[in-house]
């Protein structure tokens, strides 16, 4: 694995802010392919605002970037990256509203620096669609109106996901265990539960994706 | 029917302020605040700020146009301090930069010069000390004074609740973007877009037609958003007119935890009056609502906490006294219930207090005393289809709580250490805004030439589901399927003069303008048709997108009908206004009709408590519930559950610490809120055959009511908690967290 090698200045990369990437979509820093591998040292480092060059796979896309390695993994997706399915609810991972997916396992994006993702397949709300259609969890929480005000929508269907591709067939208990996580203000709760109950009630059935 | 927003929501698309593209040229903004709860301001050093790389501007008193005042019902509070802070987070400037980080680096470097005051904290003391936010204020009904001597039991006690964070999940957040002519367009994440409009008009020496305000929808609200979002929208838009330059202002969420109000700490004495056979005779209560440093809603929410002391029952002589104190604490502010659930907690305390010295069910005391129809409040008013007996009722018998009562009693004589409880708890909510100014609404309605519509009402989508309610009035309004109306963002360019969105009161009067646009532009069409089709307009009606004659399809359908209109140069647009008729309130004789209607139910919740540790399970809450004739019953459902949640939380789990006037619970590790493992199993009811004349399509509104079911919890640990201690006596000191259980198990005071 190659040393990174930093790079002073932001503006002379190409990194745009994600209001240029919003107008144009998220691709166009993007490379459409690309074998990533998984880095096995962070690069030494010096200097916080030192931008480092990395590459992130996230649903299934390659982007290469600069980051200062104390960005978090949040901050990137969002404010580099224009992908706000992800939301920031209280930063210090204790709200759930950041859930992605890092190698099928739920994370905080909060917690988790951009740095400390490259090589890893990240999984956010986004990567979730089955094509253009609703991936099978999502639908399971649009069909249980397991939502309120939509907030922390993202954070638990990312979390949902990352439960039944680590428990298939989870018990009430499961559920309620590894969706603690993930807090709902609306209280919503009962309705999650329903959710993803069904949701793995049809993977077992082989419905789901 | 759910959301709207479903398929966006689950998408993750569903865009809030802060997902919104920033505009080219974009500035952050972020607040320079008080570290102090009373300090003389004697000079801010804005120089280290300006200093710093990034930082474009910072904003105090001196640079506002307008008015330094935000203050809404009284206009005590500065957007900026100028010679003294009054609580710890209260804004002296802005520093607006570059970047988000760049910002708050530049907000820490500002230099305040303090001088320190003594500062108040306890409402009591305050009372003591003067310092009251308005006059306080009396309700009196009968003749307490004389009453006490009919009474055979006369209870005191005193009753505590702490605040409450709303906790909503999206943070304040604002975008203001500067445009042509000195207009100002902000973004909002607001319950009452005109308030900001209103506020920023006034800060920015601007009229209003110069300001716009725009929601798309929020995340999370609860009454936090009310009237603390507009400092910051206020903030962002200052800060854009100065630069010249969009600006975003988002708090984190720390900054969002210390800087803005919270439900408000209520203390109270009670004393109650009681016959031997539990009816209540006389209740006389002092309620000391602690307001925080400016007035913000207080005096509203004291008056909604007078008009609800005496709870779900019928008292003959009432005397009610409230106070709002002000202290050096943030200015509390609305939060579901709106002083209700405070003053509603006193009550049951005091049921509590006699139940345990007379030797009666709490329940039996509770049964006895609820509202029957034509029952005067304290307030003056009778109650009309008083649905307390029957809910209370019924869901005593549905889910059988004299077994339940009788199950618990066998476990907790053969269990030592694990003790259950159980209690019920009825709830009768008003319903309109006390200040009956607010109970109107605008909508307007367009109908274009390919038949879609769209709906544009004053109403705030913040996960109640208004969209969805009002997107089924406008539907059977106008005869057209629900795919083909779009509820529109909220704008005060499009929806002048809006009331907030609160007061659970959003789909009745909002849905009520829709339904009257509506009908407006529904009638326009049938004559179009009747023309057309030679048949008499009293025949032809709409729905389902067809025309109907006699009930009969006539095949003329919505998409033609609409075209032929509009070739016939008929109006398919509509503007409609509704006010809520026949509310009044006199605050000279504390009497009046200030509720359109009342919503009524019963919940009965199940505790279990480990009493070696402390801790408890809630194993189970079931509720029914008057919803009237719901517009949408998944979204009633919702409310139901999601109401009891919080209200669980605030009587359990959720402890807000102040200690000298600083919030140690400013983080969700230090603050916590119903999590999934902490959420019982729910049951929820709906009353059928309620009818509501009084609202929309005999709807009912819902946002509020259920929060006051989890008031029940607490009772319920109190009877788990003295099943193992039967020599304590009740306390009643909300929430009732394992410590303060541990505490009332193992100790002696």
């Amino acid at each position: 694995m190659a040393k990174k090698k930093p790079i002073k200045d932001a503006a002379e990369s190409g990194v745009t802010r994600r209001g240029f990437l919003g107008s144009v979509g998220a691709g166009a820093a993007a490379v459409a392919a690309g074998v990533s591998t998984r880095a096995e040292a962070i690069p030494e480092i010096t200097d916080p605002e030192e931008m480092v060059q990395i590459a992130l796979t996230v649903n299934g896309r390659l982007h290469r970037l600069l980051v200062e390695p104390r960005w978090t993994l949040l901050f990137v997706l969002r404010e580099r990256l224009g992908i706000t399915g992800t939301k920031a609810g209280c930063e210090r991972g204790e709200c759930g509203s950041c859930s992605v997916l890092i190698d099928d396992l739920p994370r905080y994006a909060c917690l988790t620096l951009a740095l400390e993702a490259e090589g890893t397949e990240i999984t956010t709300i986004e990567g979730l669609l089955d094509g253009e259609e609703l991936g099978d969890v999502q639908r399971a929480f649009a069909e249980h109106d397991a939502f309120q005000c939509g907030y922390c929508t993202p954070g638990q269907i990312v979390a949902a996901e990352g439960l039944l591709r680590a428990n298939p067939a989870p018990t009430d208990h499961e559920i309620r265990h590894g969706m603690s996580g993930n807090l709902c203000r609306c209280g919503t709760y009962q309705h999650i539960v329903n959710a993803v109950t069904h949701a793995a009630d049809g993977r077992r059935k082989g419905g789901g994706s | 029917m759910s959301s709207p927003d479903l398929e966006a929501h689950v998408r993750g698309t569903s865009r809030y302020i802060d997902d919104m593209a920033d505009p080219a040229g974009m500035l952050h903004a972020a607040a320079v605040t008080s570290p102090s709860p009373h300090a003389e301001l004697r000079a801010i050093d804005a120089a280290p700020a300006r200093a710093l790389p990034g930082v474009v501007a910072v904003l105090t008193a001196a640079d506002i146009p307008g008015l330094n005042q935000i203050g809404g019902i009284i206009q005590d509070e500065e957007l900026f301090a100028t010679s003294t802070v009054h609580f710890i987070g209260q804004p002296v400037a802005v520093v607006v930069a570059e970047t988000f980080h760049q910002a708050r680096l530049g907000a820490r470097a500002c230099v305040l010069d303090l001088e320190e005051l003594t500062a108040i904290f306890d409402a009591r003391e305050a009372a003591a000390a003067g310092e009251l936010i308005t006059a306080s204020r009396t309700l009196d009904t009968g003749d307490v004074d004389a009453a006490w001597a009919d009474c055979d039991v006369v209870v005191e006690g005193r009753a505590d609740t702490a605040g409450q964070e709303h906790l909503y999940l999206e943070t304040q957040a604002a975008l203001a973007i500067p445009e042509e002519g000195g207009r100002i367009k902000v973004w909002s994440s607001t319950q009452a877009p005109t308030a900001v409009q209103r506020i920023t008009a006034r800060v920015l020496g601007l009229p209003m037609n110069l300001v716009e305000v725009e929601v798309t929808r929020l995340g999370g609200a609860f009454g936090g958003k009310e009237d603390q979002a507009t400092p910051w929208a206020v903030m962002a838009a200052l800060a854009a007119q100065r630069t010249g330059r969009p600006v975003r202002l988002t708090l984190n969420r720390h900054e969002d935890m210390v800087c803005t109000g919270k439900r408000h700490p209520y203390s109270s004495d009670f004393k109650l009056g009681l016959k031997n056979d539990g009816a209540i005779v006389a209740y006389e209560v002092h309620l000391w609502q602690n307001a925080g440093a400016a007035a913000d809603l207080s005096p509203a929410i004291l008056e909604r906490s007078l008009f609800h002391a005496t709870g779900a029952y019928f008292v003959p002589n009432a005397r009610i006294h409230a106070a709002s104190c002000r202290t050096n604490l943030i200015p509390f502010t609305a939060f579901r219930g709106f002083g209700a659930p405070q003053a509603m907690f006193v009550m049951e305390a005091a049921i509590d207090r006699a139940a345990e010295v007379m030797g009666l069910s709490r329940s039996e005391i509770q049964a006895k005393n609820l509202l029957s129809e034509g029952d005067e409040f304290p307030y003056g008013m009778r109650v009309k289809r008083s649905r307390a007996r029957r809910s209370f009722n019924e869901a005593a018998g549905r889910f059988d709580l004299a077994a339940v009562e009788n199950e618990i009693a066998e476990h907790n004589a053969t269990h030592a250490v694990v003790k259950r409880g159980a209690a019920a708890m009825p709830v009768c909510f008003g319903i309109s805004f006390t200040n009956a100014v607010l109970n109107q609404a605008g909508a307007l309605v367009h109908v274009y030439t390919d038949g879609s519509v769209n709906v544009s009402t004053g109403a705030i989508e913040m996960g109640q589901g208004v969209n969805a309610k009002i997107l089924a009035v406008a539907s059977a309004a106008l005869g057209v399927p629900r795919e083909r109306i779009r509820i529109e963002n909220t704008t005060t360019r499009t929806i002048a003069n809006t009331s907030p969105t609160a007061a659970s009161s959003g789909a009745d009067l909002n849905g009520s303008a829709a339904g009257l646009a509506c009908r407006a532009i529904a009638d326009r069409l049938r004559s179009v048709a009747a023309e057309r089709l030679d048949t008499p307009f009293d025949r032809l009606s709409i729905a389902d997108g067809v025309v109907l004659a006699d009930g009969e399809p006539t095949g003329l359908e919505w998409n033609e009908l609409v075209w032929n209109a509009y070739t016939k140069r008929v109006n398919l647009s509509a503007h409609a206004h509704y006010a809520t008729p026949g509310i009044w309130y006199d605050k000279e004789t504390e009497q009046g009709e200030p509720f359109a209607y009342h919503v009524f139910g019963t919940a009965i919740l199940e505790v279990t408590v480990d009493c070696l540790r402390g801790t408890s399970t809630v194993d189970r809450v079931r509720m029914v519930h008057d919803g009237g004739r719901s517009l949408a019953p998944a979204v009633d459902l919702g409310q139901l559950e999601g109401g009891l949640v919080q209200g669980l939380g605030w009587m359990t789990m959720e402890e807000l610490v102040f200690h000298q006037g600083r919030n140690l619970s400013d983080t969700l590790s230090t603050y916590k809120i119903p999590d999934l493992l902490g959420t019982p199993v729910i049951e929820g009811h709906f009353l059928d055959d309620a009818d509501n004349p009084k609202a929309v399509m005999q709807s009912k509104a819902i946002g509020e009511p259920p929060f006051m079911y989890g008031i029940g919890v607490y009772f319920a640990l109190l009877d788990a908690l003295r099943a193992f201690r039967p020599d304590r006596k009740g306390v009643y000191d909300a929430p009732l967290t394992p410590e303060k259980a541990l505490m009332f198990l193992h100790g002696d005071r």
